[in-house]
């Protein structure tokens, strides 16, 4: 391609152009413009997506607040578990407290890292108004969605700390530090966070191309995974089918791994007796090399198949029109 | 300043045969019936037509938040289908009427992050966005949150937006809409002088104020219901209506009244107008000639009158003629209902 040439703002009108009116490159249309950074666009993208959820998350009303709400809810669903074992169980075991705690407490990240993808475009699209900018930007609306995501995780991750700490001081929750894996935790942690984003992006996905009612998808999808996974009790109690979507499940390994590392003479979600785990295998239950590969293994099904999704949905969101569509929803 | 308009430099927008259908219920609508048309690159081009014309659909197609249903349609020579991403760095887009940005950030911070998305380095990026804030005379907002910004305010910042990445073509659908009489001006005024800084920089801007195509435009295509039904400049959009001349004029008298130019070679009627004050001396005329030149025998005419002309004013048409020529009805009035699939022709 040829060139729009220009001799520069020295040789033009008398009166001065704002600086901000004029060019950022030599004048010249030239095709490499194009073509951007590549994978340093992409980090740029995700580090400002990132910071974007992070003043959302943060922001949403005034500080206080944000400690309030990121310190209560997950609080108080762990009491409204622990006060419901106590009922039911009676003298339940430490085991079964700690069991529930460490899931409860847990669920706090996981649920806020699947509902970071939907809210964001639901947020975008609906409140802001600003979907179809970022959208048009040479920014991957993947790439923004994972960093908008990955800020709300980061929130939920407080949430689970202070839980812990609360469960500690509060309830009396016994963790020898001494005997926690930490190496084994810092793995398994990393590991959990991209199938974490990776289905609030199917998620977002869905969001994408539904028009009403959509804030409550990500709820609905949670409270449904809450079942499945083993955060507060065992894959045995569930029938076959269900069980089978457990174990397909990244969750399940991540909160097991994580409990693992915690309490690592704990029992175990996934095997026992009655569990598909241990008719299969004739193991009590996997080991913790055994839960990393299944974590990985089903993880990069998940991020994979996650991708596929959002993309298709991305190109018929573009085909239907439905990226500045806004709902009143 | 000039422009090389090289010869291999594709244009800066290439449409052949567009189509777009929305699948709704209870029949699909046709949006764009088939659209053509080209715009050069340095060119500030128009769509003007009523609401549901299509601009809408065409700028969406163009800026890639929407895929055509058939043809073809290229930005500077890349597919808007299939190198969406290609365009998006040297495109931008402002649309107006909506109450849009991200309301817990400043200004300043909602620009800087936009640098990011459009892969500035970050220091780069701020210095370019103190540049623009300056530039659109928001000083003084820079550190104020969005979401307490005026309706114009948010537009200057949205503009400011839309300029982050020095567009090789900036998109405007309806950018001026809901803004008071002096912001809709400072948006002009801006777009005017961004375009002015730099040769080469291309402009598409859809509206439905004709006065502000008129304005700004160099070439106008008039759409309505899908279909582009003229392409031209103002001007040449304006004679296709103007078939005869048209004058105002205003004397301090005319002795036999309007009749007496009416009998003039080349004047096809006179006609005194509502307005005339005989008693202040000001008898106000409208003449209609068959061309321009036939001006100089009223003018002599009433120099034998003994006639003191005080006004002359010649009446242009607007572009609502052309649309009411066009279309056959004009820009206020209820539009037909969409375009059923199969009923385009």
């Amino acid at each position: 391609m040829s060139a729009i040439t220009s001799p520069g703002h020295g040789s033009g009108p008398a009166s001065p152009v704002p600086a901000g009116l004029g060019q950022l490159d030599a004048g010249r249309f030239d095709p490499k413009r194009t073509e951007g950074a590549g994978l340093a666009d992409t980090v740029r993208s995700l580090r400002t997506a990132l910071l974007l959820g992070w003043r959302i998350e943060s922001n949403w009303t005034d500080p206080t607040l944000f400690v309030i709400y990121t310190v209560a809810k997950p609080v108080a669903s762990l009491l409204l578990l622990v006060v419901m074992i106590q009922i039911i169980g009676g003298s339940a075991s430490d085991a079964t407290r700690t069991f529930v705690i460490l899931g409860s407490a847990l669920w706090a990240t996981v649920i806020a890292g699947i509902q970071g993808p939907a809210w964001s475009v639901l947020d975008d699209r609906e409140r802001y108004r600003m979907l179809k900018y970022v959208a048009v930007s040479p920014s991957r609306l993947l790439v923004t969605l994972v960093g908008r995501g990955g800020a709300r995780l980061a929130a939920g991750a407080m949430g689970t700390a202070v839980a812990l700490l609360f469960s500690v001081i509060i309830l009396g929750l016994r963790i020898d530090l001494g005997a926690v894996q930490w190496p084994y935790l810092l793995v398994v942690l990393v590991l959990g966070i991209v199938p974490v984003i990776a289905i609030g992006v199917v998620l977002a996905a869905i969001c994408l191309q539904t028009r009403q009612e959509s804030w409550s998808y990500p709820d609905a999808l949670a409270g449904a995974m809450f079942l499945v996974t083993g955060v507060v009790f065992p894959l045995a109690v569930l029938p076959d089918p269900i069980e089978v979507l457990g174990l397909l499940n990244p969750i399940t390994w991540w909160v097991d791994g994580v409990r693992r590392a915690i309490v690592p003479s704990g029992p175990s979600s996934i095997g026992g007796q009655g569990s598909l785990w241990t008719a299969v295998t004739g193991t009590s239950a996997p080991d913790g090399l055994q839960v990393i590969a299944a974590l990985l293994l089903t993880g990069a099904l998940v991020t994979l198949a996650a991708t596929a999704i959002f993309r298709s949905s991305e190109r018929r969101a573009r085909d239907q029109g439905l990226l500045d569509r806004t709902t009143g929803s | 300043m000039s422009v090389d308009t090289g010869s291999a430099l594709p244009p800066a927008i290439s449409v052949a045969g567009l189509r777009r259908v929305y699948e709704t219920k209870p029949q699909p609508v046709v949006a764009l019936a088939g659209v053509d048309l080209e715009v050069r690159p340095g060119e500030f081009f128009g769509l003007l037509g009523p609401n549901g014309a299509g601009k809408t659909t065409l700028i969406k197609i163009l800026t890639t938040l929407l895929l055509p249903t058939s043809g073809e349609a290229r930005i500077f020579g890349f597919d808007v289908s299939t190198e969406s991403n290609r365009i998006r760095r040297i495109m931008n887009m402002v649309a107006g009427g909506e109450q849009s940005g991200y309301g817990i950030l400043t200004v300043r911070e909602q620009l800087w992050m936009f640098t990011q998305f459009y892969g500035l380095e970050a220091r780069e990026g701020w210095r370019r966005v103190d540049e623009l804030i300056e530039a659109v005379g928001m000083g003084d907002q820079r550190l104020q949150r969005v979401s307490t910004l005026s309706t114009g305010q948010r537009q200057k910042m949205n503009m400011a937006r839309g300029l982050l990445n020095d567009p090789w073509i900036l998109f405007l659908d309806e950018p001026t809409l809901g803004l008071d009489v002096a912001a809709a001006r400072g948006i002009r005024d801006l777009v005017l002088a961004w375009k002015a800084a730099v040769p080469g920089r291309t402009v598409l801007l859809t509206t439905h104020y004709m006065a502000e195509a008129d304005e700004l435009c160099e070439r106008i295509a008039i759409v309505d219901h899908g279909r582009i039904l003229a392409i031209g400049t103002p001007d040449e959009l304006k004679k296709r209506v103007q078939r005869e001349s048209i004058f105002r004029l205003e004397v301090d008298h005319l002795d036999g009244g309007a009749p007496s130019l009416a009998r003039l070679p080349g004047v096809v009627s006179a006609s005194l107008a509502a307005d005339s004050d005989p008693e202040q001396q000001r008898v106000a005329v409208n003449l209609v000639l068959t061309e321009d030149a036939a001006l100089g025998a009223v003018v002599s005419a009433l120099g034998g009158l003994g006639s003191q002309i005080l006004a002359l004013r010649k009446s242009e048409p607007t572009l609502e003629d052309v649309f009411v020529e066009l279309v056959g009805r004009g820009f206020s009035e209820e539009t037909e209902p969409p375009v059923p699939v199969g009923a385009e022709a």
